[in-house]
Parts: structure tokens; C-alpha cells; sequence
């Protein structure tokens, strides 16, 4: 057996791992058959899907299998900002005083899932909205705009998003 | 307990209305994307917060985590691919007047 094949295997089993863990939250239920069940389906689409879920390249432990404790909490940092920008959000559409402009800024992220959750969050912390990621590359449409200097602008709009997705995955 | 859950519940039709008003009063696609996705997701999380503690610990609150687990993957990707294709277009955002009148 060579290596391509074994990682082959090792594909398809996290991606089965990973539904798995999906169908058991959304069922709630841990009787035999249910899981039997889930894990027929999880490992059918597994199969398929094992391509596009984690690709050929990437290799790292740390892109694949994130750090647990960081994990749990960054969901709670992100409505805490989502909330914050959301009340600095309602003068602007009261009073209409808005600066829009489109920045561009580089990511330091290396594994897909942080990049595109890093882009999610931008999109979800309302003012900001990622148009496009290309290379290291994120295109920001920032309503408000307070600098077009790009070095800034990641400042102020990454804020800790960044640092925490780097704890974890890479 | 119950109040602050309605407390939640009542910011989520807070944050609804004004992003209607938004997308009414911003000028260009990009800011009206802004204005409706973003007080949309607000909302919906407060909604979902108060539906949770109204619930307590129970399996129907995993259930409403989970449905909201969607909604924050599912609702950036759709406002992001809208605009993208309207970037891809070649559609210019909006700017101020005077600010144009500058760069002129």
C-alpha cells in the first residue's frame, strides 16, 4: 500500500468522523440503530465528498483537527462583536453618514476552514463584507471606512480573529 | 429569566426593523447587502438567545444551537455570493459627493 493510498483512507475516515458528529447533534440520540444508521449514511457521503472536505495538499495535523478549549470559545467573541458593531450600525442608517470603500488586506491564515472562517466572520460582524479571497489576498467592502491604508484597515476589521483562529488551526 | 428573554426576543424585532429601514435608504447594492444581511443575522441571534433561555436545558435547546450553527455558515456565504458577482460586474461602489469631487 503506498501513501497516497493510506492518506486516501485517512480522508475518508475523518470526513465519516466529522458527519458523524454533525448527525449527532442534530438527532440527539445514541440507540443502536440510530447510529448504525448514521453511519451508514456518513460514510456513504464520505465517499464522495472526502475530495472537496480536506483536499489532496493539505497535510498539516493542526489544518485538520482543531484545538478544542479556543474552539468553544470563540463563538461567544463573535456575537460579543457582532453585537458591538450592531448598535454602532443604527446611527449610520439613522443619520445616513456613510463612507463606503473597498480595502484590501493580507491574511496570514494557512489551512482552508480558517480562511473561510475567517472570511465568514468578517461578513457576519455587520459594516464589513468579503467580496472576494484570492491567494493571501481578502477584498473588504467596509461601509464606514475610517482608512484605506491596507496594514491599518486589517487592524481594525480582523481585530482578534485572526489570533484566535490561529490558535486553532494554523 | 423570562424577562430577559423577552428582553432578547424584543432587540431581535429591534434590529429587524432597521435593517428594512436600511435597505430603503442605502443608495448601491453593496450597502443595501450590508444593511439586510447583517441586521438580519443580529436578529436572528437574539430571537434564537432568548427562544434558548425561554427553553432552558433541554434537547430542543441543542437542537436551536445547531440551527443556528447554519445560519452562521450559511448566511455569509449567500451575502458574499451576491457580492461578488456584483464585484465581478464591475459595479462601482458608492461614494460621497465631495469626497468624488476630490479625487476629480
Amino acid at each position: 500500500m503506498d501513501i497516497h493510498q493510506k492518506w486516501k483512507i485517512v480522508r475518508i475516515l475523518l470526513t465519516t468522523v466529522y458527519l458523524m458528529i454533525g448527525w449527532l447533534a442534530f438527532t440527539c440520540n445514541i440507540a443502536p440503530f440510530s447510529l448504525l444508521l448514521g453511519f451508514l449514511f456518513s460514510f456513504t457521503l464520505a465517499l464522495f465528498t472526502y475530495d472537496i472536505f480536506i483536499e489532496k495538499r493539505e497535510v498539516a495535523r493542526r489544518a485538520l483537527i482543531p484545538r478544542i478549549s479556543p474552539l468553544l470559545i470563540y463563538p461567544f467573541v463573535l456575537i460579543f462583536k457582532i453585537y458591538l458593531s450592531s448598535f454602532k450600525m443604527i446611527p449610520a442608517i439613522l443619520t445616513m453618514e456613510i463612507n463606503p470603500r473597498i480595502v484590501h488586506f493580507r491574511t496570514r491564515l494557512k489551512s482552508e476552514i480558517a480562511r473561510a472562517l475567517l472570511a465568514n466572520s468578517i461578513t457576519l460582524t455587520p459594516g464589513t463584507l468579503t467580496l472576494d479571497l484570492y491567494e493571501d489576498y481578502l477584498i473588504v467592502h467596509w461601509l464606514n471606512a475610517k482608512t484605506i491604508h491596507s496594514h491599518y484597515a486589517a487592524k481594525l476589521i480582523k481585530g482578534h480573529f485572526e489570533t484566535w483562529l490561529k490558535k486553532i488551526w494554523i | 429569566m423570562r424577562l430577559i428573554a423577552y428582553l432578547f426576543i424584543g432587540m431581535g424585532v429591534f434590529f429587524a426593523t432597521f435593517g428594512n429601514i436600511g435597505i430603503l435608504r442605502f443608495p448601491d447594492v453593496y450597502t443595501r447587502l450590508q444593511a439586510s444581511s447583517k441586521c438580519g443575522i443580529t436578529s436572528i441571534i437574539s430571537i434564537f438567545i432568548g427562544l434558548m433561555i425561554l427553553e432552558g436545558l433541554s434537547f430542543v435547546t441543542v437542537r436551536i444551537l445547531v440551527i443556528t450553527m447554519f445560519f452562521f455558515i450559511t448566511s455569509p456565504v449567500s451575502s458574499h455570493a451576491i457580492g461578488r458577482s456584483a464585484y465581478e460586474e464591475g459595479i462601482l461602489p458608492w461614494r460621497k459627493e465631495k469626497e468624488k469631487e476630490k479625487g476629480e
